[in-house]
């Protein structure tokens, strides 16, 4: 005979689809999104891997002022490598962006194409299918550039800017104002060879079999070409950011999504554990006669959990379905918003389909098995006598004398609810830590932004050339400052990604560093930036090396110089050039408030001007907006879940006492009052509680996604706009909840008490 | 003898507040025997029944049934022995709320090895017609026939009910005792009774009277009547 209790599950959810459905489409939801993450992940990861031998990605490049003579090239080929042509030619678009355009490649860094066709004739290029769509560029339109127009013929992926980073010291890329492309070679020959950068790819004769052989090859291969050719940027395959930044963030968000899964899990089997506990209550005189009876525990801890696992189940699969389907093109979406990736093809995954299914399935279990089973081992006597109390005697709270009834009738309720609290304490942890990101990401941008144009060093950084004839970079300019800059990298850790910090060698009394020097006090002074994010303070020491040497240097921390916009170091600009074996009066940049226009073009290396500084935060804010969006929806969506399962658990915990409260006369107000009004109590107490404790966590993830994600710095930044937001978005969600909460107390029957049933 | 209670003694609380609720308690009831445990609020006739019912220990004595004592018994075979033996009819009938009359007793049938047969015990329990109803359509009345069709269902050795009319009206009480004696008759099992309505142990075979934790009477009903026949 099959056990008659089963008869109750299709019974159970129809009384209460509500919370099922919302506990089901929450998990389905989750379940989805993270399996189409991985799925998706795990297939554009494969493509990306598959990426460096289907196109011949490079195993490096180089820079240098002018072409190669062909002994040169054939000098550097004896180094055990074959180079390639890679020049390209940067253009200024009529929409202020730059076009990076390259010769059609056919043996390395070959092309991807996207949509269209590639270039054959004059006038027409590829552009790249992210740069495209940031500045909706399509098949078929007309590029302004400086003098030229270029006809697009079709949008691509280049394998080795599959992040659009311009510069490899850029602390981050740029896809808005900054595009590739790859025009046909006749056409490319037509370019002005004055434009022309003089970039070389190379591939090793014999590959290296891993990342330590690589780096050392890599080392080995610069010392020996730096005999050979005078090197204006070299950039090893490992260290270059346009290839490896989106292999890195691929791989990083997998972890986080799977937290954020567990989390969630977690949370919903809490809330399940809390709700069928309160069943437990509800029926203890059943449970009691069925053990008196002879049922077994585990006949009934089976009876219990098994909703758990069939919504869990049920949420797991037809999530993964979903996942597989249409979540996964969501996540596809989120990474061609942010890279320019080639494409890709739909691979099982295994390994998610494990973590998204039996992992989730395995913690409802499992949490649910440690909550019930601990509920379900008081004595049969117990449950019928209704005493679910493992303690001996329960004494009541003691409270105030003179308090008045109201009050002490809600204490009551908040005392007696308080492992629920305890649950609804964590989700709104949880959901105000999503709510506080998706606020935060946007405010924090903003912040930043507003803080690099209003606290310029200057509005324009000159960074100039080597040239043979140093009175050639002189200037009239009354606002020009000169200072000498050298850029080293902070040395290799496991947590930190290594990164350019830059050192400014400044004048005395200088008008754009406000530094007070103290000749006395050796050391350098070190941007409040660069400070915050390796927490270094005065007195400390800090390393960093040579960027393309093995050399260290040493410098003795004197002080912080209020600066969040870059990491760099400060010293006068004599010890810089003594540091760095330059003279005493060497120079290369001018920090100035207007351009300067009397030194010729072909001197000035860079100008670093607000666009510059600005493209860290413009970036995140194009290819993290949209996440923030769903982040906060998910928050809101998850803050009122558990708050409309919860609240409803106490109401019906109380549904006798609210009864015999009907029955005595207390009207539906008078009752709200007392049971809405201690959770209101408690969700409003809870909610500003959790406002410093998310703030904490906040700015610990912050810091740790900075520090493992991003060179460069941004500061954390809490707008106290946010904890209003916050606040207000928590109590509108609660308030749409107790109107539910209120119409549940009214539909409480005055005979549920008199006539024992449920 | 069928049922043997030896030396059952409780306390309740320790220190000052410790109250002794049997003091030694001793009781044997034949196979199909109808015994009736009479006696006011507070005498420990419940708490005996508890012990018999293996849902409570005794600090001292021993209850055993057909020669197999439930003293020292662990969980799993404690419940094994109620599975087995009994059958539990309260004053608050406990059904489940979101399964109909006929799933309730199906809930008990579940437990036997050799249960009855469900429709014959509904139209025993002039239920038969109301066996798709849920609990909240049922008078207070057929949900205690429905509570005595789910603990008999599964046949047991003894029937152990704790104040079954407590919550009743007079017909309705008589309605219930009748089918409590028809089951007795019927099925032979062995059926104790907690109540604290004198007028009861006129059906009884056995009346045993407690009083502050001690037997003050224990006799054989000569003089037995039908339930229908009882008034108070």
């Amino acid at each position: 005979m099959k056990n008659p209790l089963n008869k109750r599950y299709i019974r159970e959810l129809k009384a209460e689809l509500g919370k099922y459905l919302v506990i089901f489409l929450l998990m389905t939801g989750t379940i989805g999104f993270v399996s189409g993450f991985l799925v998706a992940d795990g297939s554009m990861i494969a493509a990306y891997d598959e990426s460096f031998e289907k196109y011949n990605i490079e195993h490096g490049n180089f820079r240098t002022s002018g072409k190669l003579a062909n002994d040169q090239k054939k000098a550097v080929e004896d180094l055990d490598v074959t180079l390639y042509d890679n020049f390209y030619m940067e253009e200024e678009l009529a929409n202020e962006s730059v076009l990076r355009i390259f010769k059609e490649r056919t043996k390395v860094n070959k092309v991807c194409l996207m949509e269209g066709d590639l270039p054959e004739h004059t006038g027409e290029i590829a552009v790249d299918r992210m740069y495209a769509d940031n500045n909706d560029i399509h098949t078929g339109d007309i590029l302004e550039g400086e003098g030229r127009e270029y006809k697009v013929t079709g949008l691509v992926a280049l394998p080795d800017y599959s992040c659009l980073f311009s510069d490899n010291s850029d602390s981050m890329f740029d896809a808005v104002k900054f595009g590739v492309a790859v025009a046909a070679e006749d056409f490319f020959e037509e370019f002005d060879e004055d434009k022309l950068v003089y970039s070389y790819s190379w591939l090793y004769d014999k590959a290296p079999e891993d990342d330590i052989e690589e780096k050392k090859k890599s080392d080995e291969f610069m010392e020996e070409l730096v005999k050979t050719v005078p090197l204006e940027d070299y950039v090893p395959r490992y260290l270059n950011q346009a290839i490896q930044f989106t292999g890195e963030d691929m791989g990083s968000d997998r972890s986080m999504m799977i937290l954020l899964l567990y989390i969630i899990m977690v949370i919903l089997a809490f809330v399940f554990a809390v709700t069928i506990s309160n069943t437990i209550n509800k029926e203890s005189r059943v449970i009691g006669t069925l053990r008196a009876s002879g049922y077994t525990r585990r006949e009934l801890l089976l009876h219990y959990m098994l909703m758990p696992f069939l919504v869990t189940l049920a949420g797991a699969l037809i999530g993964n379905v979903l996942g597989y389907t249409w979540f996964k093109d969501v996540t596809a979406g989120m990474y061609y918003g942010s890279y320019s990736l080639t494409t890709y093809v739909t691979l099982w995954n295994g390994e998610a389909f494990l973590l998204t299914t039996v992992v989730p399935v395995l913690l409802m279990i499992i949490i649910n098995y440690v909550v019930l089973s601990r509920r379900l081992k008081l004595s049969p006597l117990k449950f019928i006598r209704g005493d679910l109390t493992k303690r001996k005697q329960r004494r009541a709270v003691p409270l105030p004398v003179g308090m008045r009834f109201f009050d002490r009738f809600r204490l009551r309720i908040i005392f007696q609810n308080m492992g629920n609290y305890m649950v609804l304490l964590f989700g709104i942890l949880f959901a105000n830590l999503l709510l506080m990101f998706g606020l935060l990401i946007p405010s924090a941008l903003d912040h930043y932004r507003d803080y690099i144009e209003n606290h310029m060093l200057s509005e324009y950084q000159y960074i100039l050339k080597t040239v043979p004839y140093e009175d050639e970079l002189e200037t009239e300019n009354g606002d020009a400052e000169k200072f000498s800059a050298y850029t080293l990298r902070t040395l290799d850790s496991e947590k930190y990604k290594s990164e350019d910090i830059t050192l400014y060698g400044i004048e005395e009394g200088s008008r754009y560093i406000d530094l007070d020097i103290d000749p006395d006090k050796k050391g350098v002074y070190l941007s409040s930036a660069y400070a915050s994010k390796y927490r270094i303070g005065p007195g400390d020491k800090i390393r960093l090396k040579e960027k393309y040497e093995n050399k260290t240097y040493s410098f003795q921390v004197a002080g912080i110089f209020p600066y969040e916009s870059t990491l760099s170091v400060y010293m006068p600009i004599q010890e810089l050039n003594e540091t760095f074996d330059r003279e005493r009066d060497y120079f290369n940049g001018y920090f100035s408030d207007s351009k300067i226009t009397d030194i010729k073009e072909e001197y000035i290396k860079t100008v670093i001007d607000k666009e510059d500084l600005t493209k860290l935060s413009r970036q995140l804010d194009v290819s993290m907006g949209g996440m923030m969006r769903m982040v906060n929806l998910f928050a809101v969506i998850m803050f009122m879940i558990l708050i409309y399962l919860l609240s409803k658990v106490i109401i019906e915990k109380n549904a006798q006492s609210i009864s015999l409260a009907k029955i005595l006369g207390y009207t539906d107000c008078e009752i709200s009052r007392l049971y809405i009004a201690a959770n209101s109590i408690v969700v409003i107490a809870l909610l500003i509680l959790s406002l410093p404790v998310t703030r904490e966590i906040m700015e610990y993830l912050f810091r740790e996604i900075m520090l493992s994600k991003m060179s460069g710095w941004i500061t954390f930044y809490v707008d106290p706009v946010i904890y209003i937001q916050m606040l207000l978005m928590g109590i509108g969600t609660y308030g749409a909840v107790s109107l539910l909460e209120y119409r549940r107390v009214r539909r409480i029957r005055m005979d549920a008490v008199l006539k024992n049933v449920e | 003898m069928f049922l043997e209670i030896s030396g059952i003694r409780k306390a309740f609380g320790t220190g000052d507040g410790r109250i002794e609720v049997l003091k030694g308690i001793d009781l044997e009831v034949g196979k199909g025997e109808f015994c009736v445990l009479l006696g006011p609020s507070g005498s420990g006739k419940s708490t005996l029944l508890n012990i018999v019912g293996g849902i409570d220990n005794a600090d001292a004595g021993y209850v055993a049934i057909g020669g197999e004592r439930l003293a020292g018994m662990k969980e799993k075979k404690l419940t094994a022995y109620r599975r087995e033996h009994l059958g539990y009819v309260f004053q608050m009938y406990n059904l489940i709320p979101n399964l109909t009359l006929r799933e309730n007793i199906e809930v008990g049938a579940y437990l036997g090895r050799n249960s009855l047969d469900v429709d014959e015990l509904l139209q025993t329990l002039g239920l038969y017609e109301h066996q798709r109803k849920l609990p909240n359509q049922l008078s207070g009345g057929q949900q205690q026939r429905t509570a005595i069709g789910r603990a008999i269902i599964k046949n047991p050795d003894i029937l152990l009910c704790d104040e079954p009319t407590g919550a009743l009206d007079y017909n309705t009480s008589r309605e219930i005792l009748k089918l409590i004696e028809t089951v007795n008759k019927k099925y032979g099992n062995t059926v104790l009774m907690v109540t604290h309505n004198d007028a009861i142990k006129g059906m009884a075979d056995r009346v045993v009277s407690l009083r502050d934790g001690a037997v003050r009477k224990n006799y054989r009903n000569e003089h037995k009547i039908s339930a229908d026949a009882l008034e108070w």
